[in-house]
């Protein structure tokens, strides 16, 4: 690797002014888990950062707080592991959990981060659908204060986030649960482990008695960011949650859908999986809300 | 760029290391604390030959930064045995023949003994679960799961 | 005693009467291995040691018109840029590999070394290779092999002389030659025919015809250590040579013709090998050695896996044209095969070993087989883990079984009736001697997973498939040295890098011999200044003929000691025996020497004796095959694709297991880098030839999650040259992987996919879902 300068401030502020000091030459770091990796390779989508800001002596960011009037506070620097074993985002937002927990080895949960798989902004980036499903909000500091952003707002393209270089990711906001409320997020790799998501579902669906009444699916890795499948959540919304339901809200994920072939998959083997998946986690998440009713 | 000066914990031991920003955790204690039991396989966080125990975690030391190692308790490969005696975890893996080449075993023990230390008593799902940030080309795993299965037996044993 | 010695199996006598053999021992050097404590190539630190970064050619096939190294020799920190012109002279040889270091006129597949730099910073030397600027004409590139072997197409590069085979026969020997280039230019590197009877009497007799092709990827050996070597030459004049390989001799050799040095002014010390699977051989020796000998200072070059991807010597592309045709009773009446190796940019790759194989399962009076080695603008090919066998096999066990399913027959009785025993004949004519096929046929049925047979064939989805594979194995001398010390320990030096735990076999076999226990016995891996000559460790070949010399040095030392016992015990030695330490007469243990006297009396001050050295060496003539049966439980979904793998079976003729928990992680690891090679593993290259997966994330090793525990039969029909009747052992538990796990498929979905890895989307496509 190339060299650089290292900084470690202990606090946002610090963390901040670093950014805006380094004029954009300055990345933070996190987990390093998708960082140092493309550092090494000189493939970072950015020039090689002059300036890195690691952001892990910032104890701020690393909280997980689940109030039940006021929803979930992911600190940005939480690890997967963190997500993936809070009780409260097990029992009450599953899917998070579950995109967390698929994230790589033991080794790459204990080390990334919420806000590094976010921020880097991978399509196939596993936190992303669970996130797109609960309405999560992204919360930013920068030179000029603080702001709050839709998470779905937060994704511009392959690795390319609306943050300006000079701002930092620091929290997640995640609404309190609805009630009669099922999630669930699948992702289909080659291998069980390791891999990087081939096609990415999540799904929440709230129920009213057997019919839904409100709908939410996002897909990974199958656009240049994830996105909600909004044509699948129109097909969806007031409709009985049964097979035939999941059937059309299926198909309708597909055309939300504009994978491309790469080395990993067909574009045509990935709009084929968003179908079946998008099916399965439909019925799984159905599943769910009856039990949480 | 100037070297930093970093302090952490290795194997119990308190190190004090002066580091270039770019060299990883895993080189730095290989190159500038002699300790090369934890090896690097493929320097991206995808074979976990270079696993060590960091704060009570599992990582894959190629990826962390050494200055991001300063103030954190390391423990590798080497720390795993006490003076003149194995760790159950390497004995087991001796016995059950889970190694052959050896280049995997450093940051696969580490591992196992990770597991062991969170679950003592994990099936073989979980066993496998565990050990899947660390490849082996060798042995295709089987006598990896018995010798878990051996440490486990051992540990509980003499609990 | 240190404790580890009670791990190690209690060596009393068992019903054969063997004391070390046969059992289940420890590696002795598993206390190293545990504790990190091992020294691997890149472990290894010397003063002044200065580290390697390469510029690999970003084109698959260019002229190159200029490198200018001003810019990346001006980086603070660079201690020097090499190009070809700045070589030390070395005997170049542009028709192999590993007979030319860097180009200096034209590039021949993506990732050729075309430039080193050295620094005593390794993050410099990589960072400075950037800075080299070259430039290149492209040339047209030749990727597709099929497409190569037409007139029309454009060479892959100048014509070949002087091909040097010697590296490949060390993995295989079979009495038969491929033929080389021919004198009109072609990129077909070398042909081979093989045939008897008439094919098309043979078709005509069929009741059932398959005729497909089969294609099998690149792959890569992926041993977990990349390749790692550190070379000096200082005012000595020795060449002294660490590398992580499987033949330090043969390293010593290519060496010494390429610089002209003798023999035995080359030390080479095989490292311990982080894995090899013959893809670790010779290789980056060659431009190691040439810097050290330039700067006279040591160089240390170690691959980072990217590099190791791109530019080491994975196996080859496959493309195979398979007709077979069986009666209806069974019987194979004729066999018909085209078998396409793509040998990348130089010659190398195993076609024989494949056309012998694909041929040489089954008895069959008809068969016509042409091999192809092809050139292509891409990364040359080597050894992995019997080389050739596994793409070979794929195609004739899937026809196996597909002709069985027309004809409603049992997949494992066709096999049983057709399969090659003793005498039968291999395509090139050469006879089989005694081996274990039907036996591993026999032993596969009474796995878990055959026996569970019909109960998985009823649950949806599910299916179990079987495949038999075997590997013919090298043949190449050995030689070994057992030494007496003075108190009656036995130390064992051997010329053999240790893969696959040969050394604790070779100290079982040593213990045996002198009725010891194992841990008077300890064996090295000298260098190739100190050690007696052996062949390198691959075609598994390293137990079957060091472990055989390894005996006779243990019995020439037996002997010695009987010899020397003469007059004190008053008998000849054919009334001695050793047991409990000791020379002594047959069945009076108190009329004896022990083993410590002879060491005092044969190393003291004034001692009596000569000292006492037994040797052993051999040549080994006879050819000692082993197969396999493989059987696999999968569970395919049906609507993505995925493949799961339940359970996995398989058995293997060992000859006689000297170290049965060897063997069976020589079995437990070839069959897992099978099933890998049926599921996961795959190098893409893009149209212009370069690699686009070069790193463990998208080149797909199976994961512990992926692997479930493998179940292990070993048969033993006794070689007749091996130690202890042991054969072959190491390799052709590879073979049958992609072929087994192809044939459960089919049972399970009743889908064939005729290119391996058999991924969920070429299997989708093969269900017609996609």
């Amino acid at each position: 690797m190339r060299t650089f300068e290292f900084e470690a401030p202990e606090t946002i502020d610090e963390a901040v002014s670093l950014l805006k000091k380094a004029g954009g030459s300055a990345r933070p770091l996190a987990g390093g888990t998708d960082l140092v990796v493309q550092m090494k390779e000189s493939a970072t989508r950015f020039p090689y950062p002059a300036t890195i800001v690691s952001l892990d002596r910032i104890s701020e960011l690393r909280g997980i707080d689940f109030a039940d009037g006021g929803g979930l506070r992911i600190g940005a620097g939480a690890t997967m592991t963190d997500v993936a074993t809070h009780p409260a985002i097990r029992e009450r937002y599953a899917a998070l959990a579950e995109g967390a927990g698929f994230v790589g080895s033991l080794q790459t949960m204990n080390m990334a981060t919420i806000g590094g798989n976010v921020c880097n902004a991978a399509p196939s980036a596993d936190t992303a659908p669970p996130l797109l499903v609960y309405d999560a909000e992204a919360v930013i500091i920068g030179p000029d204060g603080r702001r709050t952003l839709p998470i779905a707002e937060l994704f511009r393209g392959p690795g390319q986030t609306a943050l300006a270089p000079d701002e930092l990711l620091v929290e997640l906001r995640l609404p309190a649960p609805t009630p009669a409320t099922g999630a669930a997020y699948q992702r289909n790799t080659p291998r069980k482990q390791m891999d990087i998501a081939v096609v990415g579902v999540a799904v929440a669906l709230t129920l009213s008695g057997d019919t839904i009444e409100r709908a939410r699916v996002a897909l990974g890795a199958v656009a240049p960011t994830p996105l909600r499948a909004k044509s699948a959540e129109a097909a969806l919304e007031g409709k009985p949650a049964n097979d035939e339901t999941f059937a059309k809200a299926a198909a309708a994920a597909v055309e939300d859908s504009s994978p491309i072939t790469d080395i990993r998959a067909s574009a045509e083997f990935r709009r084929h999986l968003v179908k079946v998946m998008t099916a399965r986690q439909l019925a799984e998440a159905a599943n769910r809300a009856k039990g949480s009713a | 760029m100037a070297k930093q000066l970093i302090t952490f914990t290795v194997n119990g031991r308190e190190r004090e290391v002066a580091v270039e920003p770019h060299w990883t955790l895993l080189e730095t204690v290989r190159e500038t604390l002699s300790l090369t039991g934890s090896k690097e396989g493929c320097g991206t966080g995808d074979c976990g030959a270079c696993t060590m125990i960091v704060d009570g975690r599992i990582v894959t030391s190629c990826l962390m930064l050494a200055p991001q190692a300063n103030g954190r308790d390391v423990t590798t490969i080497e720390g795993l045995e006490a003076i003149g005696s194995l760790d159950p975890v390497q004995q087991a893996f001796i016995d059950a023949g889970g190694l052959q080449c050896g280049f995997c075993i450093p940051g696969m023990i580490v591992a196992a003994r990770n597991l062991l230390d969170d679950n003592p008593s994990p099936t073989l799902d979980q066993i496998r679960e565990g050990l899947a940030g660390n490849l082996c080309r060798c042995t295709g795993y089987t006598k990896i799961y018995e010798a878990v299965e051996l440490a486990a037996e051992r540990i509980r044993g003499s609990a | 005693m240190p404790d580890d010695t009670k791990t190690r199996e209690s060596t009393s006598a068992d019903g054969n009467g063997h004391t070390a053999v046969g059992k289940r021992v420890t590696r002795l050097e598993g206390a190293a291995k545990v504790t990190g404590k091992t020294v691997f190539a890149d472990d290894m630190k010397m003063p002044g040691l200065l580290h390697v970064g390469v510029l690999y050619a970003p084109q698959a096939h260019a002229r190159i018109k200029s490198i200018d190294t001003a810019k990346a020799a001006a980086l603070p920190g660079v201690y020097a840029v090499f190009t070809a012109a700045d070589l030390p002279d070395y005997k170049r040889n542009d028709s192999n590999r590993n007979g030319l270091i860097f180009p200096d006129k034209e590039v021949l597949f993506h990732g050729q070394p075309i430039a080193a730099v050295l620094s005593e910073d390794p993050h410099i030397a990589e960072e400075a290779t950037a800075l080299i600027e070259a430039e290149f004409e492209p040339l047209p590139a030749v990727l597709d092999p099929v497409a190569a072997m037409e007139n029309d197409s454009p060479l892959v590069r100048q014509p070949l002389v002087d091909v040097d085979r010697s590296e490949a026969r060390g993995h295989v020997s079979v009495e038969t030659e491929e033929t080389e280039q021919q004198d009109e230019p072609s990129n077909i590197a070398s042909r081979a025919p093989f045939a008897r009877g008439d094919v098309a009497a043979g078709f005509a007799e069929a009741d059932v015809i398959i005729d497909r092709t089969w294609r099998t990827a690149m792959v890569h050996q992926s041993y977990i250590e990349p390749h790692s070597t550190i070379a000096d030459y200082d005012a000595s004049g020795e060449l002294r040579v660490w590398t992580s390989t499987q033949g330090p001799f043969h390293v010593r050799n290519e060496l010494a013709q390429a610089f002209g040095l003798p023999e035995n002014r080359i030390r080479v010390t095989a490292t311990e090998v982080g894995g090899g699977f013959g893809g670790k051989i010779y290789l980056t020796e060659l431009m190691v050695a040439a810097l050290a000998i330039a700067t006279r200072r040591p160089v240390k070059h170690i691959m980072s896996r990217k590099d190791d991807m791109i530019a080491a010597t994975p196996a080859p592309y496959t493309h195979i044209e398979l007709k077979t045709g069986m009666k209806r009773d069974g019987t194979l009446t004729a066999l018909q095969a085209r078998l396409i190796y793509d040998s990348g940019a130089f010659p190398g790759a195993p076609m024989l070993a494949g056309c012998i194989l694909v041929g040489g399962y089954y008895r069959c009076d008809n068969i016509d087989i042409k091999g192809f080695e092809v050139l292509t603008n891409k990364v040359s090919v080597g050894a992995l883990r019997a080389p050739g066998a596994h793409n070979a096999t794929f195609a004739i066990e899937s026809h196996m079984d597909m002709m069985a399913k027309e004809l409603g027959l049992d997949p494992l009785e066709v096999r049983l009736k057709n399969a090659v025993a003793e005498g039968d004949l291999m395509p090139s004519g050469q006879a089989y001697p005694a081996i274990g096929l039907r036996e591993c046929l026999e032993a596969i049925a009474d796995s878990d997973v055959w026996r569970r047979r019909r109960e998985i064939e009823a649950t949806p989805n599910r299916g179990v498939g079987l495949a038999i594979g075997g590997w013919i194995g090298g043949l190449q001398p050995a030689s070994a040295i057992v030494c007496l010390n003075g108190d009656g320990t036995v130390n064992v030096t051997v010329g053999s890098a240790d893969i696959t735990g040969s050394n604790t076999t070779f100290q079982q076999i040593t213990a045996e011999v002198l009725n010891v226990p194992l841990d008077m016995v300890n064996v090295e891996t000298g260098d190739t200044k100190t050690a007696p000559y052996a062949g390198m460790s691959a075609g598994s070949k390293t137990v079957y003929t060091v472990g055989r010399a390894v005996k006779k040095a243990a019995e020439d030392l037996r002997q010695q000691m009987f010899e020397l016992a003469m007059k004190r015990l008053e008998v000849e030695p054919e009334d001695m025996e050793v047991a409990n330490c000791q020379v002594q007469v047959k069945g009076a243990p108190d009329r004896a020497m022990t083993f410590k006297r002879f060491g005092r009396l044969s190393t003291n001050f004034g001692g009596p004796f000569p000292a006492i050295v037994g040797r052993g060496a051999i040549t080994a003539r006879k050819i000692a095959p082993s197969f396999v049966a493989q059987a696999a439980e999968v569970e395919v979904d049906p609507d993505t694709g995925g493949i799961t793998l339940h359970a996995c079976a398989i058995a293997q003729d060992a000859g006689f297991a000297i170290n049965p928990l060897s063997v069976e992680g020589q079995m437990q690891g070839g069959a897992s880098q099978g099933i890998g090679i049926a599921l996961w593993e795959e190098m893409q290259h893009d149209e212009h030839g370069r690699l686009l997966n070069p790193n463990l994330l998208d080149y797909r090793l199976p994961t512990s999650r992926d692997l479930p525990p493998i179940e292990t039969i070993i048969v033993e029909v006794p070689s007749e040259e091996g130690p202890f009747g042991a054969r072959i052992v190491g390799e052709p538990s590879i073979v049958a992987g992609a072929a087994a796990i192809g044939n459960a498929i089919d049972n399970a979905v009743g889908a064939r996919v005729d290119e391996a890895p058999i991924t969920p989307e070429r299997l989708l496509r093969a269900m017609s879902k996609l």
